[in-house]
């Protein structure tokens, strides 16, 4: 993969340059561990899935992917995953603003609650939106009067993409914006800018890499999110069925090639959107004099 | 070294800053899991070991009454303990992790392809159908579940195209069990016993197999969920089999349910892994454990549970607690379970393909 966009990602205290002269061979050390533990954890087993979907040669692998069930799958996977990644972007971008820069009652208890869904298992944030939204209940009840369903429909595998992946926006920017030099800012109210300019030219480009590397996640986890939406989303093909769930289905009825094809055009989906903000991040920063 | 550069460059999007110390930490924790995972086999002369790998369906049968009936047993006529590791998972799942490698004495699945598939990866190296009972060790019927009362009054399968009736069955894709429910609407079809659908007519069948697939609008990917979801009030009826709504009702859940007048008798099969038997030395056991679950008195346990016994006299016993449905077939009428899933579940089968038809009428 190339990696040539700016190293400036964060402000965090750099701890891959290790400070002390005789550290070497501890970094050596740490650096064949780590990607040693990084090639068998994350390559190898990519490389299996990647392997066992082009066993066949790659005519097989496009008819796999190309399966009308299996389309209608990963067209419905990667639209909701969109709109999920850009609704969170937003709203994690909002919340870690109002954590950093307000001060209210409740804040500390707030900032915890932000990490929940991570700890919730999603089998169990599916069931919580079963229980909540579902068609036999109060509001599920009602706005099923209405013409509209939640739970078993489209909106209940939004619904549970953006409540499993609410954190990893906010926990992006916040450490960012937390150790953004509030004097830049300052400088620009007194050059005349607005607060639409200020946060535009002055705060928006220093945690813009943060936001995508949020927004990045969140999109990763959206596509590859089985647990909570097996349970929400009712699985009709072509009308619910995501292609997490699809892939769980082909390898239930002993087809391995069909189930790895679809991840692999999910992991190319994630691949590709990592290339194409290293291209984003790159732009705004060229030429620009990087304040210190 | 260009390689080096490639795997040792500095990550370009960081999330948080104190990363070290945690995957240290991690790792350890990791080493220290594999370590006690590893430790953690091994045993004595003094009692046996027994691995069951079972679906989900009779877990309440073996965990709370067979399992513990059965070392009171062993206890008895040799002096021994037992000792069990009992594991339930979906049948299609226990099938497969079997196949990978988990050593289960025993298996005791939904359905005979499962314990095919082990057969077929050379782990049952004798013909587990000439065991007693065909291999089978418990037995239900392909029902309609119904809400209390049954308002909408459902009476057999033809009710089931009803336009906008809303059906829950599990997918037959991920349940290995749902493939019951769609063989017995197909079955029943093709037997001329669906209402106003032509006999020994493929078409016709699918056809209504067809209507019915379209009323689906849940499909949960196990039995259970889907039972799950019609006692929470979702959808008209659920297809299931008789011993889930048995079990539900004994748990004051109310429901009813309708047996179709002419459905598939379920046959859920047991089987010794005669690799895994050698090497762990438990043959003995383990033919003793098959014995005892095939006992009158063991099988009127699984009565209790809803299941319908498959030995001949605690068959007989219970015969009062279950309705025999007009038209009871199993699944050699459509020409066995091997015959079933190419014809019907195999990629380019009857299932799939009538997914597929449905897709344009599901968009939206």
């Amino acid at each position: 993969m190339k990696a040539d966009a700016p190293t400036r990602a964060l402000p965090s205290p750099d701890t891959s340059r290790t400070q002390g002269n005789g550290s070497r061979s501890i970094g050596f050390f740490l650096r064949t561990v780590s990607s040693g533990y990084l090639l068998l954890l994350v390559a190898l087993p990519l490389s299996a899935v990647l392997w066992v979907s082009l066993q066949d040669g790659p005519g097989t692998f496009w008819e796999d992917v190309t399966h009308p069930v299996a389309w209608a799958a990963l067209q419905l996977t990667l639209v909701i995953s969109v709109v999920a990644m850009v609704i969170n972007t937003l709203m994690g971008t909002l919340t870690a603003w109002v954590l950093v820069r307000y001060t209210f009652p409740g804040k500390t208890v707030l900032n915890s609650l932000v990490d929940l869904p991570f700890a919730v298992p999603t089998l169990v944030t599916g069931i919580m939106l079963v229980a909540l939204y579902g068609p036999q209940t109060w509001i599920g009840g009602h706005l099923e009067a209405f013409g509209i369903s939640i739970i078993f429909a489209k909106p209940g595998i939004l619904l549970a993409l953006l409540m499993v992946t609410y954190p990893f926006v906010v926990r992006a920017v916040q450490p960012s914006l937390e150790q953004l030099d509030r004097a830049q800012e300052e400088a620009a109210y007194t050059i005349g800018a607005n607060r639409r300019q200020t946060f535009r030219h002055v705060v928006l480009p220093e945690i813009l890499p943060a936001v995508i590397s949020g927004a990045l996640l969140t999109f990763s986890r959206c596509i590859g999110e089985f647990g909570s939406v097996v349970i929400v989303a009712g699985n009709i093909p072509g009308r619910t069925l995501t292609a997490p769930v699809y892939v769980y289905s082909q390898i239930e009825s002993d087809l391995p090639r069909s189930a790895a094809a679809v991840s692999v055009v999910l992991l190319a989906a994630s691949i590709l959107l990592l290339f194409l903000s290293g291209r984003l991040q790159r732009r705004p920063g060229e030429g620009r004099e990087k304040p210190s | 070294m260009n390689m080096d550069r490639l795997l040792f460059r500095r990550p370009r999007l960081r999330l948080c800053g104190r990363p070290l110390q945690a995957v240290s930490a991690g790792s350890l924790l990791l080493l220290l899991v594999f370590f006690a995972v590893a430790c953690g086999t091994g045993g004595d002369g003094q009692e046996d070991t027994l691995t069951l790998a079972a679906y989900t369906t009779p877990r309440e049968v073996y965990s709370q009454a067979l399992i513990p009936r059965f070392q009171e047993h062993w206890r008895e006529t040799t002096g021994r303990n037992v000792v069990f590791r009992d594991s339930y998972a979906g049948s299609g799942a226990q099938s497969r992790a079997v196949v990978g490698g988990f050593e289960a004495d025993v298996v005791a699945l939904s359905l005979a392809p499962d314990v095919d598939r082990i057969a077929r990866a050379g782990l049952i190296t004798h013909d587990w159908r000439a065991e007693a009972f065909g291999g089978m060790i418990s037995r239900s019927v392909v029902v309609i579940a119904v809400r209390e009362g049954n308002p909408l009054q459902i009476r057999d399968w033809d009710d089931l195209s009803r336009p906008g009736l809303k059906i829950l069955t599990p997918d037959p894709r991920t349940s290995g069990g749902a493939m019951w429910n769609i063989c017995a609407l197909y079955g029943a079809a093709l037997r001329g016993k669906v209402k106003g659908v032509a006999g020994d007519d493929p078409e016709a069948a699918a056809n209504f197999l067809r209507q019915v697939l379209r009323n689906v609008t849940v499909m949960d990917k196990g039995a259970r969920e889907s039972l799950t979801n019609f006692e929470r009030g979702i959808g008209d009826v659920a297809l299931t089999y008789e011993n889930e709504v048995l079990v539900a009702r004994r748990a004051d859940r109310p429901m009813d349910y309708v047996i179709p007048t002419s459905t598939l008798l379920i046959e859920n099969p047991i089987a010794m892994v005669d690799v895994y038997v050698d090497r762990h030395g438990t043959r003995q056991v383990t033919e003793a454990f098959l014995d005892f679950v095939r006992s009158t008195e063991s099988q009127l346990i699984f009565a209790d549970f809803g299941l319908r016994p498959v030995e001949p006299t605690a068959a007989a016993q219970v015969t009062d607690r279950y309705s025999t449905p007009e038209d009871l077939w199993t699944i050699e009428y459509l020409g066995g379970w091997d015959r079933v899933i190419e014809t019907m579940f195999a990629p380019e089968g009857l299932y799939p393909r009538l997914s597929e038809e449905l897709l344009t009428s599901n968009e939206g």
